[in-house]
């Protein structure tokens, strides 16, 4: 909007192709970014001698990262849609650890994702008595809920783990976990017992500019990854369908839009909240189910570890939309994968980020943005110089990289934000001002 | 009139979360055990021993499992009764140990050495009470620090990662980025470089000092472990607490080996997994808390610093799976070395 107004550049070849870019459709334009994104990514590889920056282990990694941090955004997506703020994610995380990892002891690992699932509904659907029907403070229930289910998952755990061989903090491993499988011919899957070539692996190995990187993308998606990811991946367009292309998602979203106007219209908003916040909690309880049984082989006390606020943090960044809490997911997770990893990867991203600013700056200064312009050049230079100059970061630092790039990522974002204009605010039925 | 209704709610919503936390810090007292506590105390019941375990407690696998087990052997040999607690958050460290000063507990053990802090107070308030604490030192007369030279122990299992490393590459995994931790780390990479001066060896911890998720970390643990092992490790070293339970998944999944911690991990572990357990750094905080149960119940309650190293057989390697055999003599050779202080490991790295 803002560009029309302000004065034209005189037209020339990078207004030409950024109006292009502009006019494509929505897909083609989010494969742009993210093949953008990769040649930045391909670029630091090769100058910072990285190989493991975007090898297929750390690609594989972030996504296993990645699956706990999106359920838990779609979790708080799906709450602040119905009108009702959750802080208690975390919470009905921490049932869906135990649950799952109860479920996965007793009766093998689809179960316990299926009982860690119940069990953050039951947290949601708490929470949905609470706010809905006894009309509690929705940040007040939320905390209630974490502290709640802190005590009853150690109160379980002692009357239930402890007896067969684990303890009031973690239970008994699981005998079985969840298949994985790999894509034949392009990951080196099995093909009715025979093994198929791994291209993607032979081109990775190579280290080609670009091709080898997108080659270990996909190899890093389709090899040895558990049908417990591919499931929550699934969620995210099954989110958005169902909350912008049905009767039942429309009516959900007015509900955490405009409440007293649906109502009015014979939409029944109680009802559609404990809908939605059963929603809710299931999302969240697979999140903790999934930490529980997929990524390691059972119950921890302490196991989410902060990761139901972090999910929340991304509904935030992804600005209330599917699409938005998986690339917020994505980017945590692929920040902790590369602290896990190896530390040498850490300088390596100050290359893309000075590159991607500088892209910034420059585009900036032509639509004649001087302060922004400016301001991304001075960035950029900084982060070239913290390039060249830092071999090696201490490792006291890394631990908090993934959170100061979320913190950037979110303080530069926040501006464009628009969240559901009812969410955590109270509602009476029949009582509209 | 819909005011207090929304009171009464709330307050209702408040004390739930109270309960919850009241749940949360349970306190197995001895009357769960007093079957067997009563039978066996003729002899000296007028002993109660107080643990107060570290967040994590009894069945993580390693650490606090290791000091139940010397309580549980004072309780049936020494027949003293027992009150033990479980610390959930890091507030209850020093509740727990007044709680246990207010039930007449003596001697009363700290398991880890982030019970420093809350018992030095406490200690000087109750000078006829004697208390230890594993892990660190406390300064007050009263108190037995019971300390560990984890550098040693963790000098022989990486002496034999390097002997059973086929690759020359292997890692070690802490759990917080303290003192207590880079310990381990530095007798580690001390001993696998004594073995091959050229051994490539990586090295990272959990989480920064004050990080408690580092002790319960199993995905992260899997996920560096994977890394490494992917880059060509064979052998990874874990002393992080229940997080080395990550390790040793991955290490099943690559093929390779790990190293367990404090406890004989292998022991503990599943048969696919016992496959893949190379050694454990054994570090016996049970022989430490008996020890100091049965010198309460001798009358001895003097404080100080008492070293469990090498020497003493305080801290080893654990030989189960006979994974080592081949070169065990080599690992008693340096063995004999530290003891006769031929060799002098590094604390710090």
């Amino acid at each position: 909007m803002i560009e029309t107004l302000a004065p034209q550049a005189p037209e020339g070849f990078v207004d030409h192709w950024t109006s292009r870019i502009r006019n494509l459709p929505k897909s083609q334009r989010v494969m742009l970014a993210i093949l953008a994104g990769l040649t930045g990514m391909a670029i630091a590889r090769e100058l910072a001698n990285a190989n493991d920056l975007t090898s297929s282990g750390t690609v594989a990694a972030t996504l296993r990262l990645s699956a706990p941090l999106i359920c838990a955004g779609l979790a708080a997506l799906w709450a602040e849609r119905v009108g009702i703020v959750n802080i208690g994610i975390e919470g009905m995380m921490i049932l869906g650890t135990w649950f799952g990892a109860f479920g996965a002891w007793k009766y093998g690992p689809w179960i316990g994702l299926l009982l860690g699932i119940l069990g953050g509904m039951v947290g949601g659907l708490v929470h949905a008595l609470a706010t809905v029907r006894f009309n509690v403070d929705h940040v007040i229930s939320g905390v209630a809920i974490n502290i709640l289910a802190a005590g009853a998952t150690r109160f379980l755990s002692d009357q239930v783990f402890t007896p067969a061989g684990g303890s009031v903090s973690q239970s008994p491993p699981q005998q079985s976990a969840i298949q994985s499988i790999d894509l034949p011919f392009i990951t080196g899957g099995r093909l009715f017992g025979w093994r198929s070539p791994d291209l993607t692996g032979w081109f990775e190995r190579r280290h080609w500019f670009l091709i080898s990187d997108i080659a270990s993308v996909i190899r890093g998606v389709g090899r040895e990854v558990s049908f417990a990811t591919l499931i929550v991946l699934a969620l995210v367009p099954l989110s958005a369908w169902i909350l912008w292309r049905t009767r039942f998602g429309l009516r959900l979203r007015s509900s955490g839009e405009a409440p007293f106007a649906a109502s009015s219209l014979g939409v029944n908003i109680p009802r559609l909240r404990y809908q939605g916040m059963a929603v809710s909690g299931a999302l969240a309880g697979l999140g903790g189910a999934f930490l529980s049984v997929v990524a390691s082989n059972g119950y921890r006390e302490g196991q989410t570890g902060g990761q139901g606020f972090i999910g929340l943090a991304t509904t935030i960044f992804g600005n209330w939309r599917p699409t938005g809490v998986l690339s917020g997911a994505i980017l945590f997770g692929f920040a902790t994968a590369l602290r896990l990893r190896d530390v040498k990867n850490v300088p390596a991203l100050f290359l893309v980020m000075a590159i991607a600013l500088a892209v910034v700056g420059l585009l900036a200064l032509r639509k004649r943005h001087i302060v922004v312009g400016v301001v991304a050049i001075v960035c950029a230079i900084l982060a070239a110089v913290g390039f060249a100059t830092i071999n090696e970061i201490p490792q006291s630092l890394t631990f908090i990289t993934p959170h100061v790039i979320t913190l950037i990522v979110l303080a530069t974002a926040t501006q464009r934000l628009r969240p559901p204009a009812f969410a955590g605010r109270p509602y009476r039925e029949g009582e509209s001002h | 009139m819909r005011k207090s209704k929304r009171f009464t709610l709330l307050a209702t919503v408040a004390a739930l979360g109270v309960l919850a936390a009241a749940c949360g810090s349970s306190t197995k007292s001895s009357s769960t055990n007093a079957g067997a506590t009563t039978t066996a105390a003729a002899a000296s019941s007028n002993v109660t021993a107080g643990l107060a375990f570290d967040t994590g407690g009894r069945g993580d696998g390693t650490f606090n499992d290791s000091a139940g087990r010397g309580l549980d052997q004072a309780v049936s040999q020494l027949g003293v009764k027992k009150i033990e607690l479980d610390a959930v958050k890091d507030e209850d460290r020093k509740s727990n140990l007044l709680l246990l000063v207010q039930q007449k507990a003596n001697p009363i053990i700290g398991v880890g050495f982030l019970f420093g802090d809350p018992m030095l107070p406490i200690a000087k308030a109750n000078p006829n009470t004697t208390f230890a604490i594993i892990d660190s030192v406390v300064d007050a007369p009263n108190v037995r620090s019971l300390v560990f030279a984890e550098n040693e122990g963790s000098f022989l299992v990486g002496a034999a990662a390097a002997l059973k490393s086929k690759t020359g590459h292997i890692g070690f995994i802490g759990g917080q980025e303290v003192d207590l931790i880079k310990k381990f780390e530095a007798g580690y990479i001390a001993g696998a470089k004594a073995v091959n001066p050229s051994i490539k060896i990586e090295s990272k911890y959990l989480g920064p000092a004050g990080d408690n998720s580092a002790w319960g970390n199993v995905a992260g643990a899997k996920e560096i472990a994977k890394g490494w092992y992917d880059a060509g490790a064979d052998v990874i070293y874990t002393a992080a607490g229940g997080s080395g339970a990550g390790t040793i998944q991955a290490a099943v999944e690559a093929g390779k080996w790990a190293i367990g911690v404090d406890s004989d991990q292998y022991l503990l572990a599943k048969p696919d997994e016992q496959k893949h357990i190379l050694t454990s750094m054994l570090k016996h905080v049970d022989v430490a808390v008996f020890q100091t149960f049965k010198a309460v119940a001798d009358g001895d309650t003097k404080g100080g610093i008492i070293t469990f190293d090498l020497k003493t057989d305080g801290v080893g390697y654990a030989t189960s799976g006979g994974y080592l055999d081949d070169v065990k003599a080599k690992l008693e050779a340096y063995k004999a070395d530290i003891i006769s202080g031929k060799i002098v490991v590094p604390t710090k790295p």
